[in-house]
This record gives structure tokens, C-alpha cells and sequence, in this order.
């Protein structure tokens, strides 16, 4: 048998604490984080362009949203919840532009067709990183949001904060915007 | 309809992120965003993100459930254990604040007395001791090593006072 060392006793003294003040058990938490970490990481990610810092991000959006003492009605409110948290995270953590150009991701292809269609996906990639760099923080939002993550306009209203019915009009432009960049990026 | 939306922009975004987008979904939608200029441009958005989002969930690593769970636990520990002893640190502060003011009323109270004291020691050595000016002698020393008693007593609390608050996390 294992010997139980002092940090195992820590563990353990943190996790009575750790019952007593997050909104859920460990085990509905990793129900919860295995269906969530992976749209939150990325989402984190493409808002702020920074890995390290999407890492840190992601630590604190969970341990906010473990703390919230908020009664939810189903589970769209709980993740819409937690990605209202990482907006507003995105948003206190302004300072860095959109993100750094990704390496082109052309992998080991096994042919030149399919090498063709990576490089292809690839650039329309870098077209979309570009285009949405140059967007405000708020637009990258609604629209990942919107279009990436499939959110109604009242969900992202209440996300980032506005207005429903203002929601639509800011949408609207953003997408505009963001289309009139990618045809630019195209042209140039 | 609005200006700002069509109510089919929803059905298109979500054959888009379903993957039915365009050849497994309602023929009418895609005939209606060939025609619906919100539409079009909504599906091209939708599919650029989509794409981008299953590009990245490949490579994406997060950190395991526990790992973010026993670093929350930690921290809420360290916060509640914060939280807890904030009372007690403005108790210190004010248990302290109490002794400074008691003293100072104190000192304050027994000042003006300590003239009428020196007379007194005077009078009762001139009747005692071989001169005057040994009297006097031992007033002025008594004087003043009454005043260093007095600062010696202050730097003795408001030293452990001073400290506490200097080396203490909150």
C-alpha cells in the first residue's frame, strides 16, 4: 500500500474545502469540462491569439464558473454561462491583437490532390485569421459565437452584454465587415 | 424581416455546423440563400469558422478535468483561508490602535503630574538628603530617566505592532 504523504493530506483537506464552495460535485465537473474544454480552449484561443495566455484563461474561466454561486435552468445556461465568462476574461485581456499568423498547416499529405486541398484550406484559414485580426474584440466574439459556436442572438446578447435587439444590428455589421475584409484579403 | 437579418439565417448556420451544409440539407434553403444575400453570407462565414473550429479541436490540448479541478480547490482553499483571517487582522489592528491611545491618555494624564512629583522629591530631600544641589541632582535624573522609561515603553509595543503589520500576507 501506498504511503500517504503530507501532500495527499492537503489534497485531501482541499478538496473537503473545495465541496463546500463550487456550485458542483467533482464528478459532474468532469462531465461537464469533457463536453466544454475543447470549444472553451479554442474559443480562448482564436479571441486572444495566445496560447499560454488561453491556457491561463481556460484555468480561470473554470475556477469563476466553479465558484459562481448561479442556480441554472438547464444545460445551455450552465455553457453559456462559462463562455460568458471567458468573453468577459477576453475582454479584460484587450491588450494583444487577435492572434499570431498560425503556421501554414500543411501536414504529411499522401498526394498531390489532397496536398492541393490542404494548402487550399490552409490558406482560406490564413485569410480568415487575417481578416478577423483586424476586427474589434467584440465583433471576434459575436461572430464566433454566432457562426462557430451556433448561438442565438439572445444567448450572445447575454453573453457579451448588450442588447438583444441591438444584437442583431451589431451582428449584422460585424459579419458585414468581416466579409468585406476576406474579399479584400482575396483581391490583394 | 429586418433590415439586419433573415429569419432563415439560423437554419443555415446550424446545416452548417451540423456538416449537412449544403448537399445533405433542405434543397429550399440552399435555393433560399442562392437568393438571400444575409444567408449567403452567412453560410460562407459559418463554413470559414466551422472549418476553422475542426481544424483546431485536432490539435487542441486541454489540461485533464482533475488537474483543473484540484487547482481550483487549491486556490478556493487559499482564498476562504484569506477571507477567514481578514477579521482577525482587523482585530490586530484594532487591539493595537486601543493600546496606542490608552497609553497615550495615559501619558497625557500623568504628564502634568510629574512637576508637582519633582517638588515633592525636592521638599522631602531637602529634609533628608545632605544639600540642596544633591537634591536637585537627583530630580533631574529622575526626570529623565522617567522620559526614557516612557519612550522604551512605546517602542515596546508599537515595535511587535510595527512588525505584524510589516511581515504579515494581508
Amino acid at each position: 500500500m501506498r504511503e500517504i504523504t503530507l501532500t495527499d493530506m492537503e489534497r485531501l483537506g482541499a478538496f473537503d474545502e473545495a465541496e463546500r464552495t463550487f456550485q458542483m460535485t467533482e464528478e459532474a465537473f468532469r462531465s461537464f469540462y469533457e463536453l466544454t474544454a475543447r470549444p472553451v480552449r479554442v474559443y480562448l484561443v482564436r479571441m486572444t491569439g495566445d496560447d499560454r495566455l488561453a491556457d491561463d484563461l481556460l484555468q480561470e474561466t473554470y475556477y469563476r464558473f466553479l465558484r459562481a454561486n448561479v442556480a441554472f435552468s438547464s444545460d445551455d445556461h450552465r455553457r453559456n454561462y462559462l463562455f460568458r465568462i471567458a468573453t468577459n476574461l477576453v475582454h479584460d485581456h484587450r491588450r494583444k491583437p487577435f492572434m499570431e499568423v498560425p503556421a501554414a498547416a500543411i501536414a504529411e499529405v499522401p498526394d498531390a490532390a489532397a496536398a492541393a486541398q490542404a494548402a487550399e484550406r490552409a490558406a482560406r484559414r490564413l485569410d480568415l485569421h487575417r481578416a478577423m485580426e483586424r476586427l474589434k474584440p467584440r465583433e471576434r466574439s459575436m461572430l464566433w459565437l454566432a457562426y462557430a459556436q451556433g448561438w442565438s442572438h439572445e444567448e450572445i446578447a447575454s453573453a457579451i452584454g448588450v442588447k438583444t435587439a441591438s444584437m442583431k444590428a451589431m451582428l449584422h455589421r460585424a459579419r458585414q465587415r468581416l466579409v468585406a475584409l476576406l474579399k479584400n484579403g482575396e483581391r490583394s | 424581416m429586418s433590415a439586419y437579418d433573415c429569419p432563415r439565417e439560423q437554419d443555415v448556420v446550424n446545416a452548417v455546423l451540423g456538416g449537412r451544409w449544403p448537399d445533405r440539407c433542405d434543397e429550399s434553403l440552399v435555393a433560399h440563400a442562392a437568393s438571400c444575400l444575409s444567408c449567403r453570407e452567412v453560410a460562407q462565414v459559418s463554413m470559414l469558422l466551422h472549418e476553422d473550429v475542426d481544424h483546431a479541436r485536432i490539435d487542441v490540448i486541454v489540461p485533464a478535468a482533475g488537474q483543473i479541478w484540484w487547482r481550483a480547490a487549491v486556490r478556493a482553499r487559499l482564498e476562504s483561508t484569506h477571507a477567514a483571517a481578514r477579521p482577525m487582522t482587523w482585530m490586530h489592528g484594532i487591539t493595537g490602535a486601543i493600546v496606542i491611545g490608552a497609553m497615550l491618555a495615559l501619558v497625557t494624564a500623568v504628564w502634568p503630574m510629574i512637576p508637582e512629583l519633582m517638588s515633592t522629591i525636592r521638599t522631602i530631600g531637602k529634609d533628608y538628603l545632605p544639600s540642596s544641589e544633591v537634591a536637585s541632582a537627583l530630580a533631574g535624573g529622575l526626570r529623565q530617566s522617567l522620559l526614557i522609561g516612557s519612550i522604551a515603553a512605546v517602542l515596546l509595543i508599537l515595535t511587535p505592532l510595527a512588525l505584524y503589520f510589516v511581515l504579515s500576507d494581508d
